[in-house]
């Protein structure tokens, strides 16, 4: 290959990628700013976001607020018990479905599977009315129950048990473990890597759930942030406070960017693995 | 230490019949090698012992307790598996001290057990780390390793070098037999290599087809197999079949090769030998090469393959049978030299066409 | 079976229940007190003579058309550029990646601030040079392709690191053996890389396809469907019938709809995947 034009193509490569990556951060850095600035000085003109004063008041207000902290409470109770939910039941039913031997074990696989292509529109009326029928709306029980049934957690976990050879479960047998500690001490362990990428996505997804969450927590209280956000949204026109409201974007983006920059790459493995089932 | 007693024992997964009515007599401390082609049944076999497969129909005894109802970790066996099977998780430490601890031996003396088996199998430095930083000699010591902790009454090896390579396995093989003299323990060990069973083995059970084909010390098998699949398994390289035309010859036979060449065997006549089918086995160091026009038979080299310390010389005789042959290392011979070949039938064995093996009445060692 | 017992139970309770609920209300009159009327086949009736429904059909097919392709190709070439192990890269990948694991409130929220005439980032660029500020999403020639805008903003993330997945498993020595055939950098691309990855391409328009049907959120936060319904997808359909004017029967099979046409796409989805295993 001509080396020469080889390394120019590289740096046309890097120049627009750079330029693209680029375009991507500004409306993030635009929203960043904006909530930095007095909601006041905002109303007349948000030109004036390029230039000082800036001011930390909308952050100090939002974490001082009950609302936001509300819902920033109730996502991550609603995130972390979907998430623990998701585990325990998938590792569960990947190991049944990897390791035991009972009628109907392939044909019960084929149907889980099969749920995989439900998208939730086909669900959530069925659901909602569910719910309504024994009074649970606005409960975390509501938010927390349906996402436990997704079958992209015992698919994955069963692709991984399935993945670890037979042989370590004979050699504990033959170590004299029991068929419980065989499950708890050998091969959950090692399920790990799937426990991580299932975990994070889970919890991820979790957070940002919003059709579910929107019909089934009514009440302002049990709202989840991504909810919140967009119940604030509505007096968008009336700019009750264009900072504050950007504050809360930001708030609410954060920590999921962050999550995302510490666990990337199980993150990504995450997603690419859901994608390609 | 005990012995292993199969009575009659059957296997079958779905309607495949694996293990057909096999009987087994091991002695307490025996080395015994279970030999056979892949899918014979032999690694089913072993783990049936083991327990990791049930038995549909026989006994199984160990020593004087009756084991195929009990599950595997009451049987008092240890077992080194192909891929090692250690827990990836586990510290190599962790690893052998698992079984102890599942059977609630003290801590002090699982420490000590587990001292001892390191430093006997040289894997002393390795204890803290994890099977994943090990080689794959390492390994399959920590493997060995966590089966001796166990101090079973038994132990069963499922094909556990054929992970590795040449020289390693070589090496290990010798290590297995010094282990086996040290610990006097009753080892079954299951492989499809022959030098492994030649080299390892007591006695060696030769499986084929799902049942016993022969079972016998290394030199029976080798020199008197009792059928043609067991002759044609073992030895490297593969022992001469060819057609024969056998004649009657007093009380013993004549065999007749294709080419026409006549050999006095002391193997006595059976009458079976007439129908067509029947075939002659020679193994190669029996066939020597000679200079052309001297010794039984002729023939033309067609490919020398040197081995240093002999040369295997591929024959054709006149009529285009293929005869593998032996000279000496500093062979002369070179392709398309025509060479004299001389027969030594005293070792031949004549097949029936049903494959059973007919052999000399004396037996010349 | 007490290992997959508990996962069942749930899966049973929370998947089939309400999808064979969903099912059944589709052939009923339900309303907010679950009046239920056994009406037949008429919500599909209603539905399929129904202008706005017919919209919104249109809409949704429209919004994937603008925003597949784009994510796909788009997708790929990022794949392709940063698929090595350069610091550079690995901050442009991240890059990337990051706004897809926001929520599209969050996502909506940002992009409104963009958008809006009034003060929004365009808006502001546009005046600084003179030039009238467009209502992105308030005009109907607009609305759809800025929400198109900001979801391949959101999403451009998933067909890069799916891209980038696949190229990682094309064996190198091919590019070796390719070299040693004196090929040029086209046809390495053409020749072996993208044969290579086709069974991903083709995963990657399915999944964005299923993915983008589903279009929900960002129209209801940004336009409310609107102007002139212009912007106004099947499920944002759904949701109105459902849980503005409580037509559960009507919205019940207009979802049904909507899986039919998503079941269609990911049993191609299925083929493809399958056919790997027949490789």
């Amino acid at each position: 290959m001509p080396a020469i034009s080889s390394r120019r193509f590289f740096y046309v490569q890097v120049v627009v990628v750079t330029l693209a990556a680029g375009l991507m951060l500004v409306p993030l850095l635009w929203v960043l700013i904006l909530s930095l600035k007095d909601s006041a000085a905002l109303m007349s003109d948000t030109a004036s976001a390029f230039s000082p004063p800036y001011t930390l008041e909308n952050y100090a207000n939002i974490i001082g607020g009950q609302q936001v902290s509300t819902w920033l409470l109730n996502s991550t109770i609603v995130s972390l018990a979907m998430t623990a939910g998701v585990l325990l039941l998938s590792s569960l039913a990947g190991y049944g479905f990897s390791r035991l031997e009972f009628p109907g074990r392939d044909a019960l696989f084929v149907i889980v599977l099969l749920g995989l292509a439900i998208p939730e529109q086909a669900v959530i009326i069925g659901r909602h009315q569910l719910f309504s029928a024994i009074s649970m709306h606005n409960s975390y029980t509501a938010l927390v129950v349906p996402g436990l049934s997704m079958p992209f957690g015992v698919f994955l976990m069963t692709q991984y048990f399935r993945a670890i050879p037979l042989e370590i479960d004979e050699a504990a047998r033959l170590d004299g473990a029991s068929r419980f500690r065989i499950f708890w001490r050998i091969l959950l362990p090692l399920t790990i890597p799937a426990q991580a990428t299932l975990g994070i996505f889970t919890f991820f997804q979790a957070w940002n759930d919003y059709w579910w969450p929107l019909v089934s927590a009514t009440n302002h209280d049990m709202l989840t942030l991504t909810v919140g956000i967009a119940s604030t949204q509505v007096n968008f026109a009336q700019a009750e406070g264009l900072g504050f409201l950007m504050a809360q974007a930001v708030f609410a983006g954060a920590p999921m960017l962050l999550i995302y920059v510490i666990f990337q790459k199980y993150i990504v493995r995450a997603v690419a693995g859901a994608a390609g089932k | 230490m005990a012995g292993v007693e199969m009575a009659c024992v059957s296997k079958r997964f779905g309607d495949v019949l694996v293990i057909d009515k096999v009987s087994l007599e091991v002695q307490a401390g025996e080395f015994i090698v279970f030999l056979g082609p892949s899918g014979c049944g032999k690694s089913t076999l072993l783990r049936m012992i083991a327990g990791l497969e049930t038995v549909d129909d026989g006994t199984i005894h160990i020593g004087e307790q009756r084991v195929d109802t009990l599950p595997p970790g009451k049987r008092d066996v240890a077992m080194v598996f192909q891929h090692y099977a250690l827990y990836p998780h586990m510290t190599i430490k962790e690893n052998l001290a698992f079984g102890l601890k599942n059977r609630r031996v003290p801590a002090s003396e699982i420490s000590a057990r587990v001292e001892a088996a390191a430093s006997s199998l040289e894997i002393g430095d390795f204890l803290e780390r994890r099977p994943g930083q090990l080689s794959g000699g390492q390994r399959q010591r920590a493997a060995i390793a966590r089966a001796i902790v166990k101090q079973p009454s038994l132990f069963l090896f499922d094909e556990p070098l054929s992970n590795l390579d040449a020289a390693l396995r070589a090496r290990t093989r010798i290590e297995l037999a010094q282990l086996h003299q040290q610990l006097g323990t009753t080892m079954i060990f299951v492989t499809h290599d022959q030098v492994e069973a030649m080299t390892l083995a007591d006695r060696i059970v030769v499986l084929h087809d799902h049942r016993i084909e022969q079972i016998g010390t290394p030199m029976e098998i080798y020199r008197r197999p009792a059928t043609k699949f067991v002759a044609s398994f073992v030895g490297t390289p593969k022992i001469n079949i060819v057609e024969l035309t056998a004649a009657k010859n007093g009380a013993m036979t004549t065999a007749a090769l294709p080419d026409g060449t006549a050999l006095e065997t002391c193997i006595p006549w059976n009458a079976s030998f007439a129908e067509t089918g029947t075939t002659l086995g020679l193994r190669p160091e029996a066939i020597r090469v000679v200079a052309q026009g001297e010794g039984t038979a002729a023939g033309r080299a067609k490919v020398v393959e040197r081995l240093g310390e002999r040369t295997l010389i591929y024959a054709e005789l006149s009529d285009g049978t293929m005869l593998t042959t032996e000279d000496r290392g500093d062979s002369q011979v070179r392709p398309d030299d025509m060479i004299g070949l001389s027969i030594d039938s005293s070792n031949a064995v004549i097949f029936t066409n049903e494959g059973r093996a007919h052999h000399g009445t004396q037996v010349s060692n | 079976m007490l290992f997959v017992m508990p996962y069942l139970c749930l899966f049973i309770l929370m998947l089939i229940v309400p999808l064979a609920m969903g099912i059944r209300l589709s052939f009923t009159r339900g309303d907010l007190f679950g009046i239920k009327e056994f009406v037949g086949l008429e919500n599909y009736a209603r539905l399929l003579a129904d202008p706005v429904f017919l919209r919104t059909v249109w809409n949704t097919v429209y919004f994937v058309i603008l925003t597949v392709p784009s994510l796909t190709i788009a997708g790929l070439l990022l794949a392709l550029a940063l698929n090595r192990e350069t610091r550079w890269a690995a901050i442009m990948r991240g890059i990337f990646f990051a706004s897809f694991v926001l929520s599209v409130t969050v996502v909506t929220l940002i992009w409104r601030l963009v958008l809006i005439p009034n003060g929004g980032l365009a808006g502001v660029i546009a005046k600084a040079f003179g030039a009238e500020p467009i209502s992105f999403l308030g005009d109907q020639n607009w609305a759809m392709l800025s929400i198109a805008m900001t979801t391949i903003w959101w999403g451009i993330g998933l067909p890069m690191v799916l891209f980038l997945a696949a190229l990682q498993q094309v064996p190198r020595d091919l590019y070796e053996a390719a070299a040693l055939d004196n090929a040029s950098r086209s046809r390495m691309l053409f020749a072996i890389t993208l044969p290579a990855i086709s069974r991903t391409i083709a995963l990657v328009l399915v999944i964005e396809i299923i993915l983008q049907f589903q279009l929900f959120g960002q129209p209801q936060l940004m336009t409310s469907g609107g102007p002139n319904n212009s912007t106004r997808p099947i499920v944002l359909f759904i949701y109105e019938s459902g849980w503005s004017q409580w037509q559960l029967g009507y919205a019940s099979a207009a979802a049904q709809i909507l899986f039919a046409l998503i079941a269609m796409v990911a049993m191609v989805q299925y083929r493809i995947s399958s056919r790997k295993e027949s490789r």
